[in-house]
């Protein structure tokens, strides 16, 4: 104890300001596992925000702890959100790619005082659990559901849905189906795959016997996506003129590289792609591509976390650095701002972000790499997710 | 009909792929009796050694798959002078643990030095694109996995059933002192074996990339797979693994289509049932 | 299966002690190390808590691996159908008594370990690995198929347990979890260490050793079997409910193959075949994995890799068998 108070003298002397605090902010995320390469994305989108705005807001050191969660496992999460409020004593928790990981912590946020920025976790229910949490990335629902308008304005009649049998695979099959048919349109079939599958040919024969003229699909980023859209081609759709539609997760940046010429001329709708063009993105994406080491490694978690830590920010701003969650959130309802994605706001009903979604086509540049190109602008989409399920 | 013929095209060369992978797993289960969870790890080996060949070096096809299988198998020698010859004979939970701390270290070194995306391996222009059959069409690629699944198979029931090496690892398997003491190498016969099987494992690994594609957690995801064909085929039998491969693939392939909702049911149950009728693997020898 | 064959040495280099003072013992260590942990870690009860689910699960692997010499990578079947029946009790049928919780877990558990048991044991060796590894992913595609009860890919949460006995309200600091499971942690030791040592349990050694002599005896090999795999799922599934009343929430992972492997890995580091091996695996494994990707999650799993490595390499029977070797001869050469 005599240490610590000595350490606490030491900390005020040296810093020579008497009121300065060190706030620390827990951020919990696969780091290591399959998925390390989103948790990369957290660490460097933080980063780059750390970077380009510095680490003190007012006279307060900003100090970040990362805490792993390989893959989707709740009661590790919780274990670890809670020793990082009672041991470390963070004021914030954010980061989480996985749903389950997310409402797992979210029981703990109001007798820990401790607001909750969701980076990635994209399951519409989550804002619901707690008054506390905001979300700066998407929900399936709002990435998927303007892709059955595109699709409508292009003529298609019929379309089949292919996606992974888990939670998010089910919100875009749901998203699309919703919207596509209110639109119109029919949905002939719809296919639920294992998470586990590898050889997607079969599948493919069954896109082609349904006589869809579209199929939307959607697997989790990764390494499957790549036999996907690979069978896709190999099995003659392509040729045959069936169009390939799906949320923005099929053609991350990173997974781009790998899929190649097999991708051209997909078209997805997502919120963020790196080669959106504008000042913001392209300070952003320099500073992001730096932090992260390797550029081609660079994807869509990235942007969730630096618009978390602007939150976050916002949020040690308007409460000078005291630990009041209810304060913090109610500062940020209603905050627009420009993201490197775009104009943007936090609706002060749901917490979750309302954006622009993009139209892209996967096309190669002139310097022979791959990238999704904005086509086409939805502007200041809100979650439709929360809506259909009530 | 014509649905039959294509499920069957595609449950042919989802088998062989599994097979060309999964058959050196069986050499070293089933003759050296070593349960060697890192297989998965020298496939990826492989698949990283001709990727950086092929796509960094620009290397042709057939030049980085030999250059992957000779790589991996001087990465392995290594690991069999002072890891593995240390659990010949251990008990298989020993053998369990070495192996699968192996198989964390190369991810976690395969996730240092590659990073963790996803690596291709660029085919020659005659494997790319689809080859039309008449009733549908289907990727070269796989059309070349099946051709390379039958040469491996005959290649090693002649190497195994015909040759003198096999006739002497055929001994040192059975009973290691009578065979030494008939002036059989014993140790080199081991060694020998074992990067025969990864050289299997390089090579599957690179021909299968297409299908399984080469990132770091290659050797954790698809080890479960490699397990339960080489397991129902009965350990040892290279007549014993393709059969059970070539019906696992066309188990899984048909259910994929039919019931892509229950396709992971399916599958396991079947697997299930099949160890129901031979608890010893198709074509497993009894101990 | 010599690795699994650890304690009788020990039990026979004491042969003055009567059995029952080795076992006050053993829960006076366990006591002991469970005070020392509540106040040298305060801040990390959540972990341990979690430590001690894993506990349970690896002690209930251990009897069925490390006793009967029964080989699977599907155990977790047996912990996630705990935990899972716990939650679901909770959550859609409002049973959030804690302690009925834990029983209907364990009924759970039992309920599993009889299927699985049925399954598996018609195996032998690898087929016998294989059809684990069956099961537990059916297991695993089930609950995510029933996403109406156990929420699916997305996790069962909404669990709220009352208060311990009406009295003690589960904390943010976990303080509340942490006495609960160190109740439950002792209560199941002491009743397993009655178990391996009554005629059954030596009856199921026997089996591991020598299951043909064991059938020429009289005694039914598959019977015993099952019948241990049902006490063994009971065990794993007061685990699966610990977890469950502890974190509040449940996910698809506590049913998964990684878990389950996870848990072998922890038991053979500890040395199976020993009631104590197990808690000395679980502990080490799970700290070391704490620790070490806390420091450096980035590169953590070269670092457990190498740790298994290391275990086979130098302590090829488990830490603690290793450990008791080592004490026999130290006391060996002074005598």
């Amino acid at each position: 104890m005599k240490k610590l108070i000595l350490a606490a003298a030491a900390a005020i002397l040296l810093s020579g300001a008497a009121y300065a605090d060190v706030i620390k902010i827990g951020v919990v995320g696969p780091f290591s596992g399959p998925f390390a390469i989103q948790g990369k994305n957290f660490k460097a989108g933080i980063d780059a925000y750390i970077a380009t705005h510095g680490n003190k807001v007012g006279n307060d050191t900003i100090e970040v702890l990362y805490r792993d969660v390989p893959q989707a496992d709740p009661a590790q999460s919780k274990a670890l959100a809670q020793e990082l409020v009672v041991k470390e004593g963070v004021q914030y928790l954010a980061g989480f790619y996985f749903t389950p990981d997310a409402m797992a912590v979210t029981p703990l946020l109001q007798q820990a005082n401790v607001p909750l920025v969701v980076m990635n976790a994209a399951t519409s229910a989550i804002v619901t659990k707690s008054p506390y949490v905001v979300r700066t990335s998407f929900t399936t629902w709002q990435t998927s559901a303007p892709m059955a308008k595109i699709a409508r304005e292009r003529g298609v009649e019929k379309a089949i849905t292919v996606v992974s049998d888990y939670g998010p695979g089910v919100d875009a099959e749901n998203a699309f189906k919703t919207t596509f048919e209110k639109e119109g349109g029919k949905v002939v079939e719809s296919i639920r795959m294992p998470l586990s599958t590898n050889d997607f040919s079969p599948i493919m024969q069954r896109v082609r016997n349904s006589g869809a003229q579209a199929v939307f699909a959607f697997l989790p980023s990764g390494p499957t996506t790549l036999g996907f859209v690979k069978a896709y081609n190999e099995n003659g759709l392509k040729e045959a003129g069936v169009q390939f539609l799906a949320p923005g997760d099929l053609t991350q940046e990173s997974d781009l590289p790998a899929l190649g010429d097999a991708a051209l001329g997909i078209l997805t709708t997502f919120h963020y792609a790196i080669a959106h063009d504008s000042p913001e993105n392209r300070a952003f994406v320099e500073a992001a591509r730096k932090a992260i080491g390797n550029p081609a490694e660079l994807s869509f978690p990235s942007v969730g976390a630096y618009d978390g830590m602007h939150v976050i920010y916002k949020m040690i701003e308007a409460t000078g650095g005291k630990q009041d969650a209810k304060k913090a959130v109610d500062a940020v309802k209603g905050l627009a701002w420009e993201s490197p994605r775009g104009p943007v706001s936090i609706d002060p009903e749901t917490r979750h972000i309302t954006q622009n979604i993009y139209l892209r086509e996967v096309a190669k540049g002139s310097d022979g790499a791959y990238y999704n190109k904005e086509i086409k602008t939805f502007e200041k989409q809100p979650d439709p997710g929360l809506a259909a399920a009530k | 009909m014509q649905v039959f013929f294509s499920i069957g095209v595609d449950a042919l060369a989802y088998g062989m792929v599994l097979f060309i992978i999964s058959i050196g797993l069986s050499v070293t289960m089933g003759l050296m009796r070593v349960v060697n969870l890192a297989h998965g790890a020298f496939a990826m080996i492989g698949g990283y050694i001709a990727s950086y060949a092929a796509r960094d070096l620009g290397l042709p096809y057939g030049f980085a798959i030999i250059l992957a299988v000779i790589g991996t198998i001087i990465i392995a020698i290594p690991l069999e002078r002072f890891l593995y010859r240390r659990i010949y004979g251990a008990p298989e939970l020993t053998q369990v643990l070495m192996t699968i701390g192996i198989t964390f270290c190369v991810i976690g070194l395969a996730n240092y030095v590659f990073g963790p995306t996803l690596k291709t391996i660029p085919l020659p222009a005659e494997l790319q694109g689809p080859v039309n059959l008449g009733f549908r069409t289907i990727a070269a690629h796989k059309l070349f996995a099946i051709g390379c699944g039958v040469v491996v198979a005959l290649g090693l029931w002649f190497l195994i059933e015909r040759t003198s090496f096999g006739v002497k690892l055929r001994a040192s398997v059975d009973n290691t002192a009578m065979a030494a003491s008939l002036g059989v190498r014993t140790r080199i016969v081991y060694a020998a074996s074992f990067a025969l099987a990864v050289g299997l494992a390089a090579f599957g690994g690179v021909i299968g990339a297409e299908l399984l594609p080469v990132e770091p957690y290659y050797a954790l995801r698809y080890m479960v797979t490699f397990l339960v064909v080489v397991s129902v085929g009965g350990a040892g039998s290279i007549p014993g693994a393709l059969i059970a491969c070539l019906l696992l693939g066309a188990i899984d392939t048909t259910g994929r289509y039919l019931v892509p909702e229950y396709g992971e049911f399916f599958f396991y149950l079947a697997v299930i049932a099949i160890v129901w009728v031979f608890p010893r693997g198709l074509l497993g020898r009894a101990k | 299966m010599s690795a699994t064959e650890i304690s009788a040495p020990f039990e026979q280099a004491k042969p003055m002690r009567r059995p029952w003072q080795r076992d006050l013992a053993g829960v006076l260590i366990i006591g002991v190390a469970a005070v020392a942990g509540y106040f040298l870690f305060p801040d990390n009860l959540a972990l341990l808590t979690r430590i001690i689910a894993i506990m349970l699960l690896v002690l209930s692997l251990d009897l069925v691996t490390g006793y009967c010499g029964v080989a699977t990578l599907g155990h977790a079947a047996l912990f996630g159908a705990g935990a899972y029946a716990a939650g679901i009790a909770a959550v859609t049928f409002g049973i959030t008594e804690p302690l009925s919780m834990v029983a209907i877990g364990a009924i759970a558990g039992a309920v599993a370990g009889l299927v699985s048991g049925v399954v598996i044991l018609r195996g032998h060796g690898l087929a016998q690995l294989v059809l684990s590894i069956a099961v537990i992913h059916l297991f695993h595609e089930a609950a995510n198929k029933a996403s109406t009860y156990t929420g699916g890919s997305d996790g069962l949460s909404g669990i709220a347990p009352d208060p311990v006995f009406g009295l003690f309200a589960f904390d943010l600091w976990g303080r509340t979890a942490y006495v609960f499971g160190i109740g439950l942690l002792i209560l199941v030791f002491v009743l397993l260490r009655i178990l391996v040592r009554s005629p059954f349990g030596t009856l199921c050694r026997g089996i591991r050793q020598d299951p043909i002599r064991v059938s020429a005896m009289g005694a039914s090999v598959k019977a015993s079997l099952i019948k241990m795999y049902v006490i063994s799922g009971a065990v794993a599934g007061v685990g699966g409910a610990l977890n469950a009343v502890s974190t509040q929430v449940v996910g698809l992972d506590s049913l998964s193959f990684t878990n389950s492997a996870e848990a072998l890995v922890m038991l053979v580091l500890g040395g199976a075949g020993s009631l104590y091996g197990a808690l000395v695996g679980t502990i080490v494994f799970m700290w070391f994995e704490h620790v070490v990707s806390a420091a450096n999650p980035f590169h953590w799993l070269t670092i457990v890799g190498a740790l298994l490595i290391a275990v086979v390499l130098f302590a090829p029977k488990g830490l603690y068998g290793t450990a008791v070797t080592l004490m026999k001869r130290f006391i060996g050469s002074r005598q």
